[in-house]
């Protein structure tokens, strides 16, 4: 009980910091750190449900984050639409696409589902750069600028997007916690673990992955939306890039992957070392930032392969062991 | 008494293997049956076949009335009917409670109710005071354990049991011996898969026996001993390896 | 219109052979030690570079470079095993995707470092030349390439087939329980494995020096071949690979030829797409793993 009244008083600590840190920040070079942060935390968050917890390793999730993009860019440029409908428009695109893409890839196991993932996305950013009349081919278009305007998601001062990208990852992390909390979340680390064993005792597998999947794509669309909206320009190179997949995937490993917290706390490692990279060494050397991730993403592969969170629960583990106390009781 | 489950004319081919051929049977409700045979007889082929991770080529399966071929495992498992492995399959970063309480998520979803049902499967099955540690540090033993609990939990009318005494010492045996008792005495209905003859003769009341797929002999613990078919047939390995394991 | 066709055959299958190269090594590292090789491509990359280097430094004709990238190359696939590989067999899916994936990455980004997303040729004599059958046009490079790579291939056939070590490394494809129990050192035939199979790399990148630029990601177009062909000729088969992969040249020049320019990766990518969607449980070998 004391352990739980301390971890909600830290938490409310925590979001009372993150919600008055941009009045405190003068530096936009800083709060766009932050926003990258959060956003790619939240694009983790979004993976992990899947990857994490049922251990689908996906490297293909830039497909729902291009489609989400694309979807609310399209709306907006051609018909007018607000791109906070457009949004939920391109979330639920992705999670409609997650169905036949799901339906393929998961007929496959192991590094052959990760290959299908690759290539399904692959797939999709080729046919955003054929189809020139509908998508703007490979020249991409820019978002027309509306100054400041909060119902098109436009927006003045830098601290509004750092509050919606601050929203997706609450919203993320809220989705991921009640999933956790549930029999789903039981459900979706047995498949994971064993999915033989899994449909053994009751559970229909590949409808848990389908409906997982369904929700990860949703997610991962609204940040699509988002970064789009935010750097005002999309071409298929931006909004299908392989980067975001890798890093999805990345973020989560390196944090702790199936946990709550870990694609936060591996996004946070990650993205403050090439923030540091970039002000030591410039941008000049091309690189230097996946080659730093890669070997970080070795380091943990080698020697903790359960993340920052799985190395943090070990040394509390450790600790308990002194003093007897009821044990935590899902992975 | 009605029937429990049904088994009628199941094939089953891998290729050119024959591995379950014209295999016929029926198990009473509230009965223990043993399904006995050398190594590769087709008696874990024959699992996969009732419990839907494989499908028969031809054949049917009645589980309390319905048919269940075409089902998937899951859905079999919903049907009543709960299985272990051969080699046990715990979700290794789950602990035991919650291993056993995925298991019971089958007939409730609330959390609570679920962590009540486990521990009272995880009692029955003697590993109470491990309910807090990984599955993955669990002895084989303890793993196998763990199984039949995750199965119980799902409130099974038939069990299905693979293997589960090999490898164990006599004391674990007459303990394993004792827990399989108490299933049947509580209304189960059982199957069981096992090499261990003391075992068989004390738990089950009705023998069938498998030999290159297909049934060799059918009939009660003494009737089976008697047989000069089942004697033919596990005569060299088998028949030294089931000796064997009972002069341990 | 029919020598059109014939031309498109022909290009296909003489990059078929480089594929082949690839393919066969990604599916001997499948077949032996149960792992998929993200990194494949990245260690023909890393043989361009090197016949680049040797090439423009030391004027070692690329196709004679062979001689020096295949054993280089098959010193650090054994160095890999020891040191990286072996570390995370047995665990489960995530260690042993990541692992090479993350070494495709560091190789990929250390070469772009190093070497920058420029695009590296070497012009030899024969870069230019070619045979003339009838109308037809057959580059030397491309044949010098498809032939040194069959012999390759049946070189390796050979190997897997005769020798000790070569049996030793099918029976542990096939068995690994059996295997050991028959005294084979599992550690050594997957050091020969990822050795072997990256000597291939290697060889494929010499060969592929005389016409085709090297540069940082290049190894991708190459993987992703391997990968959808290892699939078509299934996993841990060398033949099929074999096959698949001369397969998988021919449809990206017909695509190239008949569709567009840059339409092979799509030709690639549906084929791929379309083998996982007609062969179900094939693949990962279905329920039982």
């Amino acid at each position: 009980m004391k352990g739980k009244s301390f971890a909600a008083l830290a938490l409310c600590l925590g979001a009372v910091l993150l919600l008055a840190l941009p009045l405190l920040l003068k530096s936009t070079f800083v709060l766009d750190i932050f926003i990258r942060i959060l956003l790619f935390a939240f694009i983790g968050t979004a993976w992990n449900l899947m990857g994490g917890y049922a251990k689908q390793l996906s490297l293909g999730h830039v497909a729902y984050f291009g489609l989400g993009a694309y979807t609310s860019t399209i709306l907006q440029v051609d018909f007018d639409i607000s791109p906070w409908i457009g949004m939920v428009a391109g979330g639920i695109v992705a999670a409609l696409a997650s169905l036949p893409i799901g339906w393929l890839c998961f007929r496959l196991r192991g590094p052959y589902f990760t290959i299908a993932t690759i290539a399904t996305a692959q797939v999709l950013m080729l046919v955003f750069l054929k189809f020139r009349d509908f998508a703007w081919g490979a020249e991409g278009t820019t978002i027309p600028n509306l100054g400041n305007a909060p119902l098109m998601m436009q927006f003045e001062a830098k601290s509004a997007y750092y509050y919606v990208a601050l929203g997706l990852l609450a919203l993320g992390l809220a989705i991921t916690f009640l999933i956790e909390r549930s029999f789903i979340g039981y459900y979706l680390v047995a498949i994971g673990e064993n999915e033989d064993a899994a449909e053994a005792i009751g559970v229909d597998a590949p409808r848990m992955k389908r409906d997982i999947y369904m929700i990860s794509a949703f997610l991962t669309a609204l940040a699509g939306t988002f970064y789009i909206q935010y750097i005002y320009f999309i071409d298929p190179a931006t909004a299908f890039n392989f980067s975001i997949s890798i890093e999805a995937a990345l973020v989560s490993i390196v944090g702790g992957i199936g946990t709550l917290w870990g694609p936060v706390i591996g996004t946070v490692l990650l993205e403050t070392t090439s923030a540091l990279l970039q002000s030591w060494l410039g941008s000049r050397i091309g690189g230097i930032q996946l080659t730093v991730y890669s070997l970080i993403l070795m380091a943990v592969i080698l020697w903790r392969p359960t993340g920052i969170m799985g190395f943090l629960s070990e040394l509390h583990a450790k600790h308990l062991r002194a003093e007897p106390a009821p044990k935590p009781e899902a992975a | 008494m009605g029937e429990a489950l049904v088994i009628r004319d199941l094939s089953k081919r891998f290729g050119g293997l024959r591995a379950v051929q014209e295999v016929s049977f029926s198990v009473r409700e509230n009965e223990t049956l043993a399904l006995i045979g050398p190594n590769g007889a087709g008696k874990t082929t024959s699992f996969n076949l009732i419990t839907g991770f494989f499908r028969p080529d031809t054949g049917s399966i009645t589980a309390f009335g319905r048919e269940i071929v075409g089902l998937r495992p899951h859905d079999i498992c919903a049907h009543g009917l709960a299985r272990t492995f051969q080699v046990a399959k715990p979700f290794g970063a789950m602990t035991v409670l919650a291993n056993v309480m995925t298991g019971a998520f089958l007939r409730d979803k609330r959390i609570e109710v679920a962590r009540e049902k486990a521990r009272e499967a995880i009692e029955f099955v003697g590993l109470s005071a491990k309910e807090g540690r990984p599955a993955r540090d669990l002895t084989t033993i303890d793993q196998r354990r763990l199984e039949m609990a995750r199965a119980l939990a799902t409130e099974p009318r038939l069990l299905l049991l693979d293997e589960v005494m090999a490898g164990l010492n006599p004391a674990e045996i007459d303990q394993a011996v004792a827990l399989v008792g108490k299933l049947s005495q509580r209304g189960l209905t059982i199957v069981i898969v096992e090499h261990v003859m003391r075992a068989i003769m004390a738990v089950a009341r009705h023998i069938v026996v498998l030999d290159h797929g297909q049934k060799i002999a059918e009939g009660s613990p003494r009737e089976i001993v008697e047989n000069p078919q089942v004697i033919r047939a596990y005569l060299g390995s088998g028949y030294a390896h089931a000796s064997a394991s009972e002069a341990r | 219109m029919l020598e059109t066709l014939a031309q498109a055959v022909i290009n296909g299958l003489l990059i078929g052979g480089i594929y082949a190269l690839v393919s066969i090594g990604v599916t001997l590292i499948f077949g032996v030690v149960k792992i998929v090789n993200f990194a494949q491509g990245e260690f023909v990359m890393i043989g361009m570079y090197l016949s680049f280097f040797l090439a423009t430094q030391f004027a070692v004709d690329p196709v004679v470079s062979l001689v020096i990238t295949m054993p280089v190359l098959f010193s650090v696939g054994v160095l890999i095993q020891h040191f990286l590989i072996r570390r995370v067999l047995g665990q489960n899916d995530m260690p042993q995707i990541f692992l090479t994936f993350a070494l495709s990455l560091l190789l990929v980004n250390l070469a772009l470092m190093l070497f920058s997303a420029n695009y590296r040729t070497v012009h030899t004599w024969y870069s230019d030349e070619a045979l003339h059958l009838g109308g037809l046009y057959i580059p030397l490079a491309k044949l010098f390439a498809f032939a040194l790579a069959m012999v390759l291939s049946a070189a390796l056939w050979a190997f897997l087939h005769t020798t000790d070590l070569g049996k030793a490394m099918r029976a542990a494809a096939q068995n690994r329980e059996v295997a050991q129990l028959m005294g084979i050192n599992p550690n050594r035939v997957f050091c020969v494995a990822l050795g072997v199979a990256l000597a291939l790399a290697g060889a494929a990148g010499s060969l592929l020096m005389p016409f085709y630029p090297a540069y940082p990601l290049v190894g991708q177009v190459f993987v992703l071949m391997a990968f959808v062909a290892v699939v078509l000729g299934t996993l841990g088969n060398i033949l099929g690979a074999l096959v698949a992969s001369l397969m998988m040249g021919v449809a990206e020049s017909l695509g190239i030829q008949f569709i567009g320019a840059d339409s092979g990766l799509i030709v690639v990518f549906l084929m791929l797409l379309l083998t996982l969607a007609l062969r179900p449980s094939g693949l990962a070998g279905g329920r039982a793993r």
